[in-house]
């Protein structure tokens, strides 16, 4: 019996590199557990848990679309590298708690082949006793036996002499085993291949067969070739040497498996699968508060987009993520933002612009403002490469559904940033949208040949004044139509005027979907009023000129909060009695009206009490 | 094969065969809780079920044999549509599966999968989404009822184009049985009933009997039977390749959405129950 | 207008569903009930074919069974690419006959295993699923050495052949007979390239695949982007 224990610390070979072909989800077993192997378009490996989260239906019979990869049942997607959950499609308006994660393991390439473990601590076997300078892998071979009944019968199969696929000639090999899960044969004598009936002698390489423990009761066999100088042997003598090779791996394969017939079938390894947290466990409330986690990101890259657009790229620091290997960014659905704090003391928010399986990185596109009240300043022109800045985790209050027949996606100016991660996705999927991006000039427009090679309509609507923006507008807007969903970012005057023109004309407010850069209006805090918490079973007083939200702080009622304007979302608190008085711009008018919900920051209560479930 | 020592299963009625499958002459051999049974037409209106050489309790029910391997503690459980004389009641299809019963329950309660596993025919892509549903235990008749259940469906009836918003309400009456009402395509005033009714062969296979009771004048039986065994055949490929095979009762077993709340009511039921057989206890 | 004697859940008329979908190539289906009512065996249908086997396909005055020739007649029949079924090139013509073989003889293990766990056959499950194994660890050699030349399919070549859609439906089926393809990446590679296939269709048990790759890219390349904010 091997130490099961050691073996879970230890790296073990999983698959070929070959065999993780593009768009191709490999299905592998390693001490009795099954993961799920895939390489995304960026080359990336992932050796994951081989288990949706949700209903723990196999992954490795989903699709790898060469980002994500979508699970069969529900069409869950999972981020490449993060293995966060970006999207479920039975509640398209929500966006997964961006907690929901995948187990994941480590996956490395060596020696042509991937490695991987429960938790692995120490050094990928070396091969430094052989000739290194190139490495051949052999086709792997499952032999159903126990690996520790593999080494003594392969040893003696191949130091008993094998002939050359030609018959008149003979290799001796001579064993070392290091450790169980290594044999190395060091070659003695030539092996004479054949190729296209025309001879080839060739040096016969040294091999080494890393022993991979399936389960209990089956072994990979994967074998490497060392120092077969590919190049100068031709690809027909390279075929026929793998081909000599595969043919006695098998022979010794049915060897062995005979010779362990009537053996006992050892007991199954049951592989501890990692609980989902308490978070998940129950189902979530109809809203989601999100969880705070505060991370450090490296500033990477600085580009101009444009005269006046930068975009800048942050790397990983360190997280506090839940279940993800070191280094990854918790994941980011389209629409996103995160809360930058910047040296001089503002917190700003800018929407993420990544793409789907973008998840080495947060980019965000930033104009220089004239009129910022600082933010803009401070990431154009003091920061550079290498700074390190905190930033929040990615928060979502523009969630993109996708569950409509047809998405509109309308930009003003730089408002184009949350649309643009939209618009990525989207291609990506093959969902058809338009997106209109109204520009004061033509240098204005950022992305542009990108957005022209996507299969959606893209339209550029250049130097508009007010009334002609407002007339577009009205056209695009003509009449609802059913399962179509509209998403508009840029200055508030754009978004009231679209807002209202979607009402008159009859779309539902479900259907228009909006994110302000900040609130136009002025706040009134000029009243007072008693608020109880359900839940906490305090009162508090809100004194004028103080926000509800800071009055909630002051007591160590957490709330989150971000852009604290009544602009983002995020500090929302359900009310159970009571009038609020709306002074947001973040909830709909139907939302208002019903008014069991309110902005913490900056709403207050029209009656003299209210209750929230807090 | 393991015997059943879950008393919770044991006394439960188990479908074994449609009735219009047995051969009018000969034993026939079936599994049932890891058990060999064996069973024989008597005549039209009685089926013997024998363990060995023990005679079991039989009922003859919605065109199924149902037998009980322990001392039956209720009677099999009410399906008053079957008796309606205007329907058309088929034994629609018998399906062996590689899972356990209650995990292929869960699966029957899910709207969620429709548009990825019965694509163009119960759901559609981009219609995604699982709309609030509500969710209630009769504790008096002890079954679980899900009601307001909404869905897309691509195509409604056959020669009719465009999508409806179907309504759906499932019961479920028995650890091993769910039964699914649908609006009705000819007669608004009425339900389609598909009723599954699951044998445990053990406690990782089933046999899945179904059993639909519609008001329809236009399709076959043939059609009707066809209709039913593909979309079990659809669901077959996903729950064979579920891990694990069992139901976990474990609430961080698996993570929940709302439009789970059926199945979230399920395993709270058969918590409360104490049912172990074809289920993963929750630790204690 | 072909008319083709199907059951929906039977491998052997997936193939024949498929080539007539790849070829396109319009046909009505006339639905055979094999289980649980055996309508295969009654006189009705053993009165178009004595054997009792589906699928068939009749045409004007012309009866063909057996799923490998109605693959070789459709083939020749309406393959304007003369590619499925290579009559010109006689060593790929063997091959491909070779195969159509080895499809049978999965067609007597994995299916059967299959009909033993899905559909309640008095057959050795056991015996089948050991047999399918030893078929599945050839073909897995076979398929891994044609990667390593390029060659995407069954036969050697640019094009795939019907030895294809003969070797997919049974393979592809083949969990259903509790047979896993965990040990045959070559096989379950293969499966994704006939899946992606055009005209390719599916059948109740067998998922889609997603789309393939446009391009490839280099290892460690970023994803493609136009947009200078990716560069």
């Amino acid at each position: 019996m091997i130490d099961l224990e050691a073996a879970r610390y230890r790296w073990h070979p999983v698959a070929s590199s070959t065999d993780l072909v593009p768009r191709h989800v490999f299905q592998a077993q390693l001490l009795g557990r099954e993961m799920a192997l895939w390489r995304a378009d960026d080359g990336n490996v992932n050796a994951w848990e081989n288990r949706c989260l949700h209903r723990g239906v196999r992954l490795s019979i989903g699709i790898n679309d060469g980002r994500e990869l979508v699970c069969q049942y529900h069409g869950w997607r999972y981020a490449n590298r993060t293995a966060g959950c970006t999207y479920i499609p039975a509640h398209p308006a929500d966006a997964p708690a961006r907690t929901i994660c995948n187990n994941t393991y480590p996956a490395v390439e060596k020696h042509g082949l991937i490695w991987s473990g429960e938790k692995p601590d120490g050094q990928i076997p070396s091969l430094d006793v052989l000739d290194t300078t190139s490495i051949t892998p052999l086709r792997g071979v499952t032999i159903n036996v126990p690996l520790e009944n593999i080494a003594l019968p392969l040893i003696d199969y191949y130091s008993s002499g094998q002939r050359g696929a030609s018959g008149d000639s003979v290799v001796h090999y001579g064993a070392d085993t290091p450790d169980p899960f290594l044999l190395i044969l060091h070659a003695h004598g030539h092996l004479h291949t054949s190729a296209n009936a025309q001879a080839v002698d060739t040096p016969t390489p040294d091999i080494a067969f890393f022993f991979q423990p399936l389960d209990a009761a089956r072994t990979a066999v994967r074998g490497v070739l060392c120092g077969v100088d590919e190049h100068n042997i031709g690809s027909a003598a390279l075929i026929a040497l793998l081909k000599q090779h595969s043919f006695m791996l098998c022979r010794a394969r049915d060897i062995i498996e005979s010779g362990h017939r009537d053996k006992p079938v050892p007991t199954p390894w049951t592989p501890y699968i990692p609980k989902v947290s308490d978070r998940h466990a129950s189902m979530p409330p109809l809203t989601s508060a999100g969880q705070q986690a505060k991370l450090r990101v490296r500033l990477s890259a600085i580009e101009n987009l444009s005269p006046s657009v930068k975009t800048f790229r942050f790397q990983a620091l360190n997280t506090q993520i839940e279940s993800a290997a070191p280094s990854v960014l918790p994941v980011a659905q389209p629409g996103a933002h995160i809360d930058i704090h910047l040296p001089n003391g503002l917190v700003r928010q800018y929407s993420l612009i990544n793409g789907p399986g973008q998840t080495d990185h947060y980019a965000i596109a930033v104009k220089r403002l004239d009129d910022s009240t600082g933010g803009s300043h401070a990431l154009h022109d003091s920061l550079k490469v290498g700074d390190v800045l905190a930033t929040s985790v990615p928060r979502n209050n523009f969630t993109l559904r996708r569950d409509a027949e047809h998405t509109h996606l309308i930009a003003g100016g730089i408002g184009l940033t949350p649309l643009l991660s939209m618009a990525r996705a989207l291609d990506h999927s093959n969902l058809p949208f338009t997106l209109h991006h109204f520009i004061a000039t033509e240098t204005d427009a950022i992305n542009r040949a990108e957005l022209e090679n996507m299969s959606a309509a893209v339209h550029w609507h250049v130097g508009q004044d007010v009334q002609q923006t407002q007339d577009t507008l009205s056209a695009l807007l003509d009449a609802p139509t059913e399962h179509h969903h509209v998403y508009i970012c840029g200055p508030g005057a754009m978004l009231g005027f679209t807002r209202e023109t979607a009402a008159t004309r009859g779309w539902a407010d479900e259907s228009i979907h909006f994110e302000y850069f900040k609130n136009p209006d002025v706040v009134d805090d000029s009243s007072e009023f008693n608020v109880e918490l359900a839940r906490s079973g305090l009162s508090l007083q809100v004194p004028a000129g103080k926000s509800l939200l800071s009055v909630l702080r002051e007591h160590n009622v957490g709330v989150q909060s971000s852009c604290e304007q009544g602009a983002c979302g995020t500090c929302r608190v359900e009310v159970l009695e009571g009038e609020p008085d709306h002074q947001d711009v973040y909830l709909s008018d139907t939302e208002k009206a019903q008014g069991n919900c309110l902005m913490s920051c900056v709403s207050r209560a029209r009656s003299k009490r209210l209750v929230l479930d807090l | 094969m393991t015997q059943c020592s879950d008393p919770v299963a044991l006394a439960l009625w188990h479908p074994i065969a449609a009735i219009e499958d047995i051969p009018a002459d000969g034993k026939q051999k079936t599994q049932l809780l890891g058990e060999v049974l064996h069973y024989r037409k008597m005549d039209d209106t009685r089926v013997s079920v024998h363990h060995g050489d023990r005679k079991l309790p039989v009922t003859l029910a919605y065109g199924y044999v149902w037998t009980c391997l322990g001392t039956p503690e209720r009677d099999l459980f009410d399906l008053p549509e079957y008796a309606e004389s205007d329907r058309r009641n088929v034994c629609a299809a018998t399906v062996g599966v590689n899972v356990s019963a209650p995990r292929a329950v869960e699966n029957f309660l899910d709207m969620g999968h429709f548009p990825f596993v019965h694509t163009g025919i119960l759901g559609a892509e981009p219609h995604t989404e699982v709309r609030e549903y509500q969710v209630n235990v009769d504790t008096e008749r002890d079954e679980i009822l899900a009601t307001e259940c909404l869905f897309y469906q691509p195509q409604a009836a056959a020669g009719s184009s465009g999508g409806v918003m179907s309504d759906y309400i499932y019961r479920v009456p028995h650890p091993y049985c769910a039964v699914l009402y649908k609006s009705c395509p000819t007669d608004e005033s009425r339900l389609d009933v598909i009723a599954l009714f699951l044998q445990s062969v053990d406690e990782e296979n089933i046999r899945a009997h179904a059993l639909v009771s519609v008001i329809d004048t236009q399709s076959s039986d043939l059609d009707i039977r066809m209709f039913q065994q593909n979309i079990f055949s659809q669901d077959k490929p996903i729950l064979e390749n579920q891990l694990p095979k069992r139901l976990p009762l474990d609430p961080r077993a698996e993570t929940p959405i709302r439009a789970d709340k059926s199945a979230i009511a399920y395993r709270r039921w058969l918590r409360t129950k104490g049912l172990q057989y074809g289920v993963l206890a929750a630790a204690a | 207008m072909i008319i083709l004697y199907d059951y929906e859940l039977s491998g052997n008329c997936y193939k024949v569903r498929l080539l007539l979908s790849m070829l396109n190539v319009s046909y009505e289906k006339k639905a055979i009930e094999f289980y649980p009512a055996a309508e295969h065996k009654t006189d009705a249908f053993l009165s178009i074919n004595a054997l009792g086997q589906l699928p068939v396909i009749q045409t004007g005055d012309l009866t063909i069974n057996d799923s490998h020739a109605i693959l070789v007649y459709l083939a020749r029949q309406y393959d304007k690419s003369d590619t499925w079924f290579p009559i010109s090139d006689p060593v790929r013509l063997a091959q491909v006959t070779q195969w159509m073989c080895f499809a049978d003889s999965l067609t007597s293990s994995a299916s059967s295993a299959r009909l033993v766990n899905g559909f309640f056959y008095d057959l050795d499950g056991e015996a089948c699923r050991q047999e399918a194994h030893r078929l599945f660890r050839i073909f897995d050699e076979h398929l891994w050495f044609n990667e390593r030349e390029d060659h995407l399919w069954v036969v050697p070549g640019k094009t795939p052949t019907i030895a294809d859609l003969a070797c997919f439906a049974y393979v592809v089926l083949s969990e259903e007979g509790g047979i896993s393809r965990m040990d045959y990446p070559a096989i379950r590679r293969w499966t994704d390239r006939v899946k992606r296939l055009a005209g390719f269709v599916v059948m109740p048990g067998v998922f889609p695949a997603g789309p393939g790759p446009v391009h490839v890219l280099p290892a460690n390349d970023t994803f493609p982007s136009a947009g200078t904010a990716e560069a």
